[in-house]
């Protein structure tokens, strides 16, 4: 086991079981490899800790859980860079922002991949849709 | 950075595997055709300076605000471990 300290203090993982993304999120290509928190509180949220910059961190949720319809599914690029085949899990995120007003918004408009065979994630750019980056919660 | 001029149909390559041609030109808009490699993220610049704000915006949060926020959500599935 390793550890980090994390602005929410000191936190203890195992190297082999991170989630990486092989080419960071977008405009921060060196945050590689994250840790999954579990939230300490129930509900959708759940956080991902940087192990590159241990001052960043990012909530995630799953977005069909608010919006039931939002579908992604990845392409052969990003297949292979998620190192999975055509019938492989791959699974939907999106990065939630949570400012101190705590009207939190999702960002339809840049999903992340995920594909628990590899744990491998890409973040992607969704040209179409009309989706933004700072959608609020419906309702 | 580097300017360069360009006619219609005519183009610049980047690197080994990127071509950009210019397509059509009509009034103050240009047309640009992009060839690349598949893995090659392609993007508006202000969408993609849209996601990176957003992206940077996302990275500081407080912990209460998260505690907080996920005490009031409601989800419309049901969740799935």
């Amino acid at each position: 086991m390793n550890k980090i300290i994390t602005r929410f203090g000191e936190v203890e993982y195992d190297p082999e079981k991170l989630l990486h993304f092989p080419a960071g999120l977008i405009g921060l290509p060196t945050l590689r490899d994250f840790i999954v928190m579990p939230n300490r509180k129930e509900g959708p949220l759940f956080w991902i800790q940087s192990v590159d910059e241990p001052g960043m961190a990012f909530v995630l949720t799953d977005p069909t859980n608010f919006f039931l319809d939002y579908r992604v599914a990845p392409d052969t690029a990003e297949r292979q860079t998620l190192r999975i085949d055509q019938g492989d899990d791959c699974f939907v995120l999106v990065v939630v922002t949570v400012p101190p007003d705590q009207k939190i918004t999702l960002n339809l408009a840049a999903p992340i991949l995920y594909a628990p065979k590899s744990n491998r994630a890409l973040q992607m750019i969704l040209d179409k849709g009309g989706f933004s980056p700072k959608t609020p919660l419906p309702g | 950075m580097l300017v360069l001029t360009r006619k219609l149909g005519e183009g610049i390559v980047v690197g080994d595997d990127i071509t950009i041609t210019v397509v059509e030109i009509k009034g103050g808009t240009v047309r640009l055709g992009i060839e690349a490699p598949r893995s090659t993220q392609i993007h508006r610049q202000e969408v993609y300076r849209r996601i990176v704000a957003e992206n940077r915006d996302a990275a500081h949060w407080e912990m209460v605000d998260l505690e907080a926020v996920s005490a009031s959500l409601t989800v419309l599935k049901k969740e799935t471990p």
